[in-house]
């Protein structure tokens, strides 16, 4: 499911255990990711930057000659893309440590490869827009470059609270969000409150891309929790 | 501390007592030695009687024998004189030559008061006669001029009154400077004893009255600090040593995963080796849990987990987790039904989000771990009412009837479940992690110990028992934010 752009994208991949490395190069590289660079410790991490220049960064935490902390602080240094941690430090403080030097996601292991393949998708299709920006639904397509709903050759201009939950509902295409998560992508930080007002924004955004509105196939409900966007690809699946 | 003072108290009044208690014991000694000394009425009595046993005959005076012997036993002797001629008229047989036989009137004034030849002489008035006494030299001493002013007579209780109190407040006043002093020693010590269970370290100055006190506080203090750091030291190791092996083996244990789950998707397996690839599969996250269980596990028992609480949406938090559980289920084995009200879309609470993020998946876990042919899992949230109609009766306004709500997340399902001795068990055994006997029969899950354990770090408890839909229930009960008090 994932576009040529996308498994194209360059991955540099930090680990001191070689068969760790083996490992996951095998489940990208099965997944369709075809650029990947191996390294075994911050030295070699820094001369394969130098020379590869990835696009994502996946760095364990405890190195030979230091740890990915200091590594992820240098790789930032030279460029700006994403990077993630996959280590067996479980520890919260940890966690909150790589996240406050600005990593995007922070994994522990022992993980599932799917759980892997997720998160590496979604940072690589958050950080790199594809060039063809348009969500196929089942009735129309959304461009979410231009905030507009293009149905049977119109194009009907999104309002900036449905482009906000609709882009918070493609990021989890096929996923349920919840309606507090909605709230927040909408309403902000403190979303408390606007369970009714979201209910009127998602039966709009249902009258520009769903043919029967009441009977909704791409925005479904579930009820009590939230809502799903259905792709077409998945719809027809 | 407050003791203290009332102890003094008590030890001024015992003092008052005892000194009360010696004046009346001397006053009673002093009266009973005196009366002692004069039971026969003493010697002016003797005298009168002498005076009155006098008879006049034919012969003259004569005494009485009985009244002749009485004297004669005592060594006294005796005149009598007459009124008119103030010349003896009788005198006893052991009279001295020296006593004169006639007398002047202040002859008479002076042996009254005084004595003759030394011998203290005392008088009766006869009928019509002066009976003289005459006692052995050294037997009675007399105070010759005997006169006070009548002023002082007068104010003698006032100045007795006065003279004690004098006396009294001294004593009393180096009392309590003497008392004064052991307190000031004393406080330190106190204060010490009252630091020791506070776990506080002691460190008291070892001078003055009390030193060996202080002394042996001061090393009570050291050995308990010493015990308090072994203590510690010995936890935070036996922490370390979890957290180091949990840590240790989550790489291998990634490779297991990582490989068992590319195979369990091959198409150049048979499917029943698929299968066997999906066991190990199973069976590795299985461990994984067990890993982060132990390891929190543990850290909560012995305090090496930090509680950072915020204040949070329960209902939201919970909404979550429901959510990524079904979005993780892709095969729909473990269907998640929410039970919410869908009115209840708040319920605050004072937590540590990603704690009870933990304790929430891991009874969602539990369930699908228990019912491995799939089962049904119901998650709520509720806010508890008051629980009968008296005590909401009872509790005065709103405020008052607030503080019997608490926020109840719940998850139940519809699964095997567990027997009502097992249930029981499970909410009252100890795990062997925090038992220290009989380790072999509490082997239940890690998973509910660590949900008890957080819940009881946020001041809230948990409840086991039956699913309402037949399976396994477990209830976390958390006092909302607004009136955060212990269950």
């Amino acid at each position: 499911m994932l576009s040529d752009y996308i498994k194209k994208k360059r991955i540099l991949l930090v680990d001191d255990e070689p068969e760790l490395l083996d490992m996951v190069v095998s489940i990208l590289e099965e997944a369709g990711y075809v650029n990947i660079r191996t390294a075994q410790s911050v030295a070699e991490a820094l001369k394969a930057a130098d020379e590869f220049d990835p696009d994502l960064a996946i760095l364990d935490v405890m190195l030979p000659d230091g740890d990915g902390f200091g590594l992820m602080e240098k790789l930032k240094e030279k460029g700006d893309y994403p990077m993630l941690f996959l280590t067996a430090r479980g520890e919260e403080e940890d966690m909150f440590r790589g996240f406050g030097l600005g990593a995007d996601d922070y994994m522990v292991k022992p993980f599932l490869p799917k759980e892997l393949l997720f998160r590496v998708a979604a940072i690589l299709r958050r950080s790199y827009k594809e060039e063809d920006p348009l969500v196929k639904l089942s009735g129309c397509e959304i461009d979410l470059e231009r905030a507009e709903v293009i149905r049977g050759g119109e194009r009907i201009p999104l309002t900036a609270k449905e482009f906000a939950l609709l882009s918070a509902l493609y990021r989890n295409a096929g996923r349920i969000v919840t309606i507090d998560a909605l709230c927040e992508a909408a309403w902000g930080d403190n979303p408390y409150g606007y369970e009714n007002s979201l209910m009127a924004h998602i039966r709009r955004i249902r009258e520009k891309i769903e043919d029967n509105p009441s009977r909704p196939v791409s925005l479904v409900t579930v009820k009590g929790l939230g809502y799903k966007l259905i792709l077409a690809r998945q719809a027809r699946k | 501390m407050k003791s203290i003072p009332k102890l003094i108290r008590r030890f001024v009044l015992l003092l008052l007592l005892s000194i009360f208690l010696f004046l009346v014991l001397n006053i009673g000694f002093l009266i009973f030695y005196t009366v002692g000394h004069s039971t026969n009425g003493g010697p002016w009595t003797t005298a009168q009687e002498a005076a009155e046993s006098m008879e006049e005959t034919e012969s003259g005076y004569v005494m009485s024998a009985a009244m002749q012997a009485e004297l004669e036993s005592e060594n006294i002797w005796a005149v009598y004189i007459d009124n008119s001629t103030l010349k003896a008229v009788w005198r006893s047989d052991n009279l001295p030559d020296t006593a004169p036989l006639a007398y002047t009137a202040s002859e008479v004034s002076s042996l009254t008061r005084g004595y003759i030849n030394d011998c203290p002489t005392f008088t009766g008035t006869g009928e019509d006669g002066l009976m003289i006494l005459g006692y052995p030299q050294k037997s009675y001493w007399k105070h010759m001029y005997a006169s006070w002013d009548y002023q002082m007579i007068e104010s003698a209780p006032r100045v007795a009154v006065t003279v004690l109190a004098a006396n009294i407040i001294p004593v009393l006043l180096i009392y309590i400077g003497a008392n004064a002093g052991l307190l000031r020693s004393v406080r330190p010590i106190v204060e010490g004893i009252r630091k020791l269970p506070e776990g506080e370290p002691v460190r008291l100055k070892e001078k003055g009255i009390l030193s060996e006190l202080a002394f042996h506080l001061n090393k009570t203090s050291e050995m308990l600090q010493s015990q308090k750091y072994q203590l510690r030291k010995k936890d935070a190791a036996r922490a370390n040593w979890i957290a180091g092996v949990s840590h240790d083996i989550r790489t291998p244990l990634s490779m297991v995963m990582g490989y068992a789950a590319q195979l369990e998707d091959s198409e150049y397996l048979r499917e029943e080796d698929r299968k066997k690839a999906s066991a190990i599969v199973h069976q590795s996250r299985r461990i994984k849990n067990l890993i982060n269980d132990l390891n929190l596990a543990s850290k909560m028992e012995y305090n090496m987990q930090p509680v950072i609480r915020e204040e949070i949406n329960a209902v939201a938090l919970v909404r979550q987790i429901a959510v990524d559980f079904i979005n993780m289920d892709v095969e729909g084995r473990y269907p998640v039904e929410w039970e919410t009200d869908e009115e209840l879309n708040i319920c605050r609470i004072s937590a540590d989000k990603e704690l009870i993020k933990r304790a929430v998946s891991n009874l969602i876990q539990n369930s699908m771990n228990h019912n491995e042919d799939g089962c049904t899992i119901y998650v709520a949230v509720s806010v508890s009412q008051p629980c009968c109609p008296a005590e909401k009766s009872a509790a005065a306004g709103e405020q008052a009837e607030r503080i019997k709500e608490y926020c109840v997340i719940s998850v139940e399902d519809d699964g095997a479940g567990a027997s009502e001795e097992e249930i029981e068990k499970l909410n009252h055994a100890p795990h062997y992690m925090v038992c220290d006997t009989n380790t072999r029969e509490q082997r239940h899950g890690l998973g509910l110990l660590i949900v008890k354990q957080i819940a009881e770090s946020h001041g809230g408890k948990i409840e086991i028992g039956k699913g309402r839909y037949g399976g396994f229930g477990v209830k976390i009960i958390l006092p909302l934010a607004s009136n955060d008090r212990r269950l």
